[in-house]
């Protein structure tokens, strides 16, 4: 049986290790500093050929006090691959947005920032996607009661 | 001769015994009759399919479950339908919508809740987004249960339907309340998490278990 998550490509763990110097790779994706996020990612695109978006998901940690966000892309054609990388954000604290690299970035962080509470810094319309735009509050964050109230049904 | 044998198409032997009795072939009957008799005769239905329920509708409207045959017709406007099947859950951002198509039908009209989602929000009843029941802001005649309904029960609860619009003429049923009176919306009255009718140790205990948290949450409901 294959393993679940498929180890990072050969030229993705090179450019983390070389030229970002994270030293920590697990399959599903490494670490990086928030600083150096749009940096990777417009590495990722324009000299390793990652080109296609595949998603961005965020999940809240009540206990550590912070949000994970990751995404995947994925270089097309032959011998497909994909690479997944992470961010850590404290609560309180922004993303860097990637909608500047990837187009197909604009919706999906939109949705993260409705249902998980993420603000990305410096992105072009960042508005609810799912929820009414009068809505309170994020409901997939842990700390948020899951039958809240909501007028006029809830 | 009380039918006339020039557009008569196909035989009957019904025919041959109204051409003896003199009178059988006229009826007498009033506008009120008529109109009741076409009205439970030919439902037309607005398809509001939110979600899987509606794939079940599409089932039933189609050529092996055949509704036609009832003279039960689907139209994509709301302006030229009778019942609104509402089939499948209503989301708090869909409730609008789904009130403002109600409003745009015009009267008599009559409304469905088909399946366990649109009855009263079945399991996704306690979610954040989910409306419980469609009958929380339109009124509803006739309750399809299922998850989903099969064609079968759709076609029941049509007949129940039009069983009640004749019942409701006979005077056999009380009548609804007025129209203006219908669009209020109502509140549900269900305890939640949060209300002091509940014990706060079985809330504590479900949104531990809920969300796999062993440390105190904050409530949003408890503000």
């Amino acid at each position: 049986m294959p393993p679940l998550q498929p180890p990072l490509p050969d030229d993705f763990a090179e450019l983390c290790r070389e030229r970002f110097g994270i030293t920590d790779l697990p399959p599903e994706g490494p670490v990086v500093p928030r600083d150096q996020l749009v940096a990777l990612a417009t590495a990722l695109k324009d000299e390793l050929g990652y080109r296609f978006f595949v998603y961005c998901a965020a999940s809240h940690h009540p206990k550590e006090s912070q949000c994970q966000v990751a995404w995947r892309v994925r270089r097309l054609g032959k011998g497909t691959v994909s690479a997944p990388f992470r961010v850590i954000v404290p609560d309180g604290e922004t993303c860097p947005t990637l909608s500047g690299v990837y187009a197909g970035a604009d919706w999906q962080e939109r949705e993260q920032y409705d249902l998980v509470g993420v603000v990305f810094d410096g992105h072009p319309d960042l508005r609810r996607l799912m929820l009414p735009e009068d809505w309170e509050g994020h409901p997939l964050r842990k700390d948020y009661a899951i039958d809240t109230h909501q007028f006029p049904w809830r | 001769m009380a039918v006339n044998d020039a557009f008569r198409t196909y035989e009957h032997p019904l025919f041959g015994f109204l051409g003896h009795v003199p009178g059988m072939g006229v009826g007498i009957t009033t506008a009120d009759i008529i109109l009741h008799w076409g009205l439970e005769k030919s439902l037309w239905v607005f398809p509001m399919a939110t979600s899987c329920c509606g794939i079940e509708f599409m089932a039933t409207m189609s050529a092996r479950f055949d509704m036609d045959q009832f003279g039960t017709f689907t139209r994509p406007t709301p302006r030229q339908c009778d019942v609104m099947v509402v089939a499948g859950t209503v989301t708090v951002k869909m409730a609008p919508r789904v009130k403002r198509l109600w409003d745009a039908m015009p009267e008599p009209k009559w409304c469905v809740a088909m399946g366990s989602c649109a009855i009263s929000g079945d399991f996704y009843r306690d979610m954040y987004c989910v409306v419980p029941g469609v009958d929380t802001f339109i009124p509803v005649d006739v309750y399809v249960p299922g998850c989903p309904p099969a064609p079968d029960h759709v076609h029941a609860g049509m007949h129940k339907l039009a069983e009640k619009i004749h019942e409701v003429r006979a005077g056999r049923w009380s009548p609804r309340k007025d129209p203006a009176e219908r669009s209020v919306l109502l509140q549900p009255s269900i305890p939640r998490i949060g209300d002091p009718s509940r014990d706060p140790a079985i809330d504590a205990a479900q949104l531990d278990r809920s969300l796999h948290l062993d440390t105190g949450c904050r409530l949003a409901a408890q503000k």
